[in-house]
């Protein structure tokens, strides 16, 4: 189960990322309607109808006097009831949460054809004349009936979360609704420690006011009619004891919140001695983030900052934790409960602005260079001055975007942005952005450098409150704060700056910030990987892509897995190695082998592999070298560092072995022994051809289109080879495996050596092969020594590029076609048996047969080695190419080692055999 | 003011690990202050500070940026064009003293050819004993041995030295080091108007009135 969830869970999350890279394009119906309501992601429209809405309020019956209706849409949603003027949205819509709906009635006195009464808790009641063919209203009346059936298991959450809200509590405690609100409902740290600013100077009071008669009307959180009023008190700024609640329910969060009431205790509880990275991280600012604000130095205010940082790094662990967060967390919760932060957090962070605060920081940097674009299109004049000397804009502004101008200007002017940027969204952060440089302006053009650039704008943030003309004769002119003239200039003068525009300059710069941020991840990743002999950079870098298309991780969004699991490893090297099948169904015994490689480069034992662990692991199995190639091979199987495999071990290498080379002992794939014996084959035909057509002289050789050699012949006797080389492998292994209590067998010495029996034979006997033993057993046979310095090394792949189909292996009928094609080797060894022909020729004393010097060698190679060996190797043929190398003298060494060694264990075994009688008879009788 | 000698514009980058004290050795050198709790850096800080060093006049435009591993994609924004640059590790923790050399291989590979490096390892009054003097003993907090600084500062071919930004120890020797390093051709040919604007520039940043006390380490020499 937990497999099939990591599956969805990553394709949900794939396919997130990849809508969020194409906004609008690839969104759903649903979905713009739930990013243009700030609903929950879920919500899917189920009705929706054109409609006149009529309200009104049993506290106010005068409220809604206006003989115009608001024409306009209404939707039908799993747990919403949704309603916007078509004519303009701000003069009349609301978002009527399901649970908040007490009452439904059809209407009988109207006009209209069809009509239905809403009543709230809240005690507002709506009217909807719905507009249409009769039979589509009765189905809307039919299935809000189902819908508002459905949702009955919501209305209990309703009272518990009523105590939460102050807007309730303000009208409970005015004795104006008839809900029992018995404490006041947990607040921001303003509560206790004061909220910045003064608040005679905000006239915090009279807004109160103005906000109570507003809930008195048109109702309050869940149920909330927002008219053009609701508009102009947020933008007057928001008294501090509700700044917490109409920000939630600005930005859509307060649903999330209703939603989901217990969760945020339950993350903290359910992760509550756990730590991460993330927490460490968190832990090193909580000191740090707005220190001066004076519930920041006391441990309630630090343990609240905590509580929302690390529940949300809990529960969206692929952002985790980013500096910045915690200055963004830290203001909410002036004015916020934790749970309304966290909340807001969240949709902050994965819905407000997407990216800023991801692993790669990708929307940070997209939305400076859209800042940067807006800059140019509306600024043209400053924008080459700021070109012309080099100064880098997106420096200056990334803090302000960042932070949401928290840190950059006085606190309670920040508050007031964030007002508008909680009810606007993103492209307050723009429009205030460009003000700044607008009014700012003229100076600016003045600056050469990033500096004096830099301390204007930020001379002018610490003067807000000053005034905007101080020199003026008219006091209400001189009276306009310089903030005030920032907010006129941000939102009337750039008003043409919609969510529309950013949008779509988002779209346009993406490709291009996507771009740099996987150039700068996959640099900094390569550059931290630890050095790799045999694999070169460039390969590195075809590895790297590799590796990350298979784990499925979107480095530049920075999300996604790291690491490898079993499959995505298994899936790597079946594209890279020839011995692996693709398809995992058809052969089960690789797997075994796979496993363990994975177990073994798994260092951490974590079930994964980091590009890391891959890396070093595939350095060690293609090392060039043949002893340490075999080395390394022995150390996979030496789990705990004695030197030495048991019977167990040595019984898995040679079955691991026999299965790794099943496709060359199956003829899928040759050998360098095989090939340059087709080669030979090939030359040899050529050559018979060439002769009896020429006299030898014409240098040109020619190859034929076909040459008659019998492929199945080679891919049989290559089969053969390696079935020896198997059963030779355990033979051997056994045969020179020793015992293990070594004390013993020192005493006996004069044991006669016709009992004598090599104890490894044994299977109650504990033995063990150590390192030159294998590597003896290895090089005994040419077939596994060239499996080690050559065959199993040349099968890795690990420069294929990505984009290359997966390359059938090469097969017979493939070896072939190479062969002719290319033709070179072919021609050369063509040429040298012409060369020996004619040297044969003039020197006759040397050789005066046809065959060549080289084959009389080869054969006297092969007569000695026969000699020596006299135990059977089953030795087809021994390459002079093979043998002129150094192998050949490894070979000989081992040889002689070979023999020592036998008689060392012949006498050991000798030794054996005395303290162990019975166990002799038993084997010999069985 | 006036000073006899042409000011030259060094454009001077920090990089380091999260909370190694990159901004509190600019805040030392800057203004000769300390705070135990900066708010940690968003994107990066700006600030500058004159130093005299010699016969020269070295006006430092210090980006000092923020150390946390993912902001790591915006550096390449703050390096771009840098004359010197500073990385600093934590003496105390191993893990940034990795990250240090990653920082280095970085501006080896990204920055500009000819950029100054400096290596910092900091927090040097945490291995201190009560006495003033380094605490050898198995207690002492420091993770990262000078020897270890030194060799890769010479395997990189860039200074080195050990600070604390806390109570000032070496701190101004790093800026005088590195203005005794920086090529005489750089100061002039990436800034123009370095040699005239001082003039301008003055009163305009809000922290430049400290310089008298590097003035009088000034003309010291490279530490290392």
């Amino acid at each position: 189960m937990a497999f099939l969830d990591t599956i969805r869970e990553r394709a949900v999350s794939t396919l997130n990322q990849v809508l969020d890279r194409k906004p609008t394009n690839g969104l759903s119906k649903d979905e713009i309607f739930c990013r243009d309501y700030n609903l929950p992601d879920s919500e899917i429209i189920v009705h929706e109808s054109s409609a006149e809405v009529s309200i009104s309020s049993e506290n106010s019956k005068e409220a809604y006097r206006n003989e115009l209706l608001p024409q306009g849409k209404i939707y039908l949603t799993d747990h919403f009831l949704v309603f916007s003027d078509s004519y303009d949205r701000n003069n009349c819509s609301f978002t009527l949460h399901l649970s908040s709906v007490k009452k439904v009635e059809r209407s009988q006195n109207s006009d209209y054809a069809f009509a239905l009464t809403i009543t709230t808790y809240s005690k507002i009641s709506i009217t909807i004349y719905l507009v249409g063919i009769r039979s589509e209203s009765e189905r809307f009346a039919q299935t809000l009936k189902i819908t508002l059936k459905r949702n009955l298991v919501n209305n209990k959450k309703l009272q518990p979360f009523i105590q939460t809200c102050y807007s309730e509590y303000l009208l409970a405690k005015n004795k104006v609704s008839n809900e029992k609100i018995e404490h006041m409902p947990a607040g921001g740290l303003g509560l206790v420690f004061k909220f910045p600013g003064n608040p005679k100077e905000q006239r915090d009071k009279s807004k109160m006011k103005l906000w109570f008669d507003l809930f008195r009307i048109d109702g309050r959180n869940l149920s909330l009619i927002k008219t053009p009023m609701f508009y102009k008190l947020i933008r007057v700024g928001l008294p501090n004891r509700l700044r917490g609640e109409i920000w939630e329910l600005c930005c859509g969060s307060i649903y999330l919140r209703f939603q989901n009431q217990n969760e945020y205790h339950k993350i903290l509880e359910d992760n509550k001695n756990r730590t991460s990275f993330s927490i460490d991280e968190i832990e090193k600012d909580l000191n740090r983030s707005l220190p001066e604000y004076a519930a920041y130095q006391t441990p309630e205010g630090i343990s609240r900052l905590r509580n929302v940082l690390t529940a949300y790094s809990w529960k969206n662990p692929e952002v985790g934790y980013c500096q910045a967060m915690n200055i963004v967390v830290a203001a909410l919760l002036i004015y916020m409960s934790e749970e309304q932060a966290f909340w807001s957090l969240n949709l902050l962070v994965d819905k407000i602005v997407p990216g800023y605060y991801s692993k790669t920081m990708y929307g940070t940097l997209l939305d400076q260079k859209v800042f940067e674009s807006l800059v140019q299109t509306t600024m043209p004049l400053l924008w080459d001055h700021i070109t012309k000397n080099d100064i880098q804009l997106s420096v200056v502004s990334l803090p302000w975007f960042l932070s949401l101008y928290l840190s950059s200007m006085p606190l309670v002017f920040a508050f007031r942005i964030l007002d508008v940027f909680f009810l606007q969204g993103p492209k307050t952060l723009f429009q205030v952005a460009l003000a700044v440089l607008k009014i700012n302006g003229e100076q600016l053009l003045q600056t050469e450098d990033d500096g004096s650039f830099i301390s204007i704008i930020k001379d002018y943030f610490q003067e807000l409150d000053q005034s905007a003309h101080p020199t003026s004769p008219n006091p209400k002119y001189k009276s306009i704060t310089k903030f005030q003239e920032l907010l006129v200039t941000a939102f009337k003068e750039f008003s043409n700056i919609t969510s529309e525009t950013i949008e779509t300059h988002r779209r346009k710069h993406r490709d291009g910030i996507f771009q740099n941020i996987s150039t700068f991840v996959k640099r900094t990743e390569l550059r931290n990987l630890p050095k790799t002999n045999n694999i070169d950079n460039e390969t590195l870098s075809i590895i790297y892509d590799r590796f990350y298309s298979i784990v499925q991780s979107d480095v530049t969004v920075g999300t996604g897995s790291n690491f490898m699991d079993f499959r995505a490893f298994r899936l790597f090297m079946a594209e890279t190695c020839d011995w692996v099948q693709p398809n995992i169904k058809n052969d089960k015994s690789q797997d075994v082998f796979l496993n363990h490689l994975f177990a073994q480069w798994d260092i951490e034992g974590q079930r994964s592999l980091s590009l890391s662990n891959l890396i070093i692991g595939l350095n060690k199995i293609i090392d060039p070298d043949l002893m340490t190639s075999m080395s390394n091979f022995f150390q996979l199987y030496d789990y705990k560092n004695t030197g030495r495999l048991d019977r167990e071990g040595i019984l898995q290498v040679s079955e691991d072995l026999l299965n790794i080379t099943s496709a060359w002992k199956d003829g899928v794939l040759l050998d360098s022994l095989t090939e340059t014996a087709i080669e030979n084959a090939v030359a040899d035909e050529v050559y018979k051809a060439q002769a009896s057509k020429e006299d030898g002289k014409d240098e040109v050789i020619q190859l034929p289109s076909e040459v008659n050699i019998d492929k199945e012949k080679f891919a049989a006797l290559q089969s053969e080879r390696y079935l020896q080389a198997a059963s030779g492998f355990i033979q051997r292994a056994f045969e020179y495996a020793q015992p293990e209590e070594e004390e013993i067998l020192i005493k006996d010495l004069a044991i006669d050596d016709s009992i004598a029996h090599n104890a490894a034979l044994n299977p109650n006997t504990p033995v063990f092969v150590n390192l030159p033993t294998f590597r003896m057993v290895v090089l005994a046979d040419e077939t596994y020594e060239l499996f080690f310095s050559q065959t199993f090394r040349t099968s890795f792949h690990l420069d294929k590029p990505l984009n290359s189909k997966f390359d059938t292996m090469r097969n017979l009928r493939g070896m072939f076609d190479g062969l002719l094609a290319d033709g070179l080797k072919v021609a050369h060894k063509v040429r040298q048996r012409m060369d020996s022909a004619a040297s044969s020729a003039l020197n006759p004393i040397i050789n005066s047969d046809n065959s060549s010097l080289k084959s009389t060698n080869r054969l006297r190679v092969q007569d000695d080695y026969e000699e020596e060996r006299d135990d059977d190797l089953g030795v087809i043929s021994i390459d002079e190419d093979l043998l002129q190398s150094s192998e050949s003298q490894a070979v000989e060494k081992v040889k002689k080692k070979t023999e020592a060694q036998t008689e060392t264990e012949k006498k050991s075994g000798v030794k054996y055999d005395q303290s162990g009688d019975s166990n002799l008879i038993d084997f010999d009788l069985s | 003011m006036s000073f006899p000698n042409p000011t030259t514009s060094v454009k001077l980058v920090l990089l380091g690990e999260a909370a190694v004290g990159k901004s509190s050795l600019v805040l030392r050198f800057v203004s000769n202050e300390f705070q135990e709790n900066k708010e940690p850096t968003i994107g990066a800080a700006f600030l500058t500070q004159k130093c005299t060093i010699g016969s020269k006049v070295i006006k430092y435009e210090i980006w000092d940026t923020a150390g946390q591993e993912r902001f790591a994609s915006l550096a390449p924004m703050y390096y771009r064009n840098a004359q010197a640059a500073i990385v600093v590790y934590d003496i105390t923790k191993p893990a940034s003293f990795i990250k240090a050399r990653h920082w280095v291989k970085e501006l080896h590979e990204q920055a500009s050819k000819d950029i100054t490096i400096a290596l910092v390892g900091n927090k040097y009054d945490l291995v201190k004993n009560d006495s003033g003097e380094e605490d050898d003993s198995e207690n002492s907090l420091r993770k990262v041995s000078i020897e270890e600084g030194q060799n890769l500062a010479d395997e990189e071919g860039i200074l080195f030295f050990e600070t604390s930004a806390k109570d000032g120890f070496n701190v101004n020797e790093v800026f005088i080091g590195i203005g005794n390093h920086i090529p005489e051709s750089n100061n002039n040919s990436n800034n123009p108007l370095g040699g005239n604007s001082n003039g301008n520039n003055e009163g305009r940043i809000d922290l430049t009135s400290n310089a008298n006390n590097i003035n009088r380490s000034g003309g010291g020499e490279c530490a290392c």
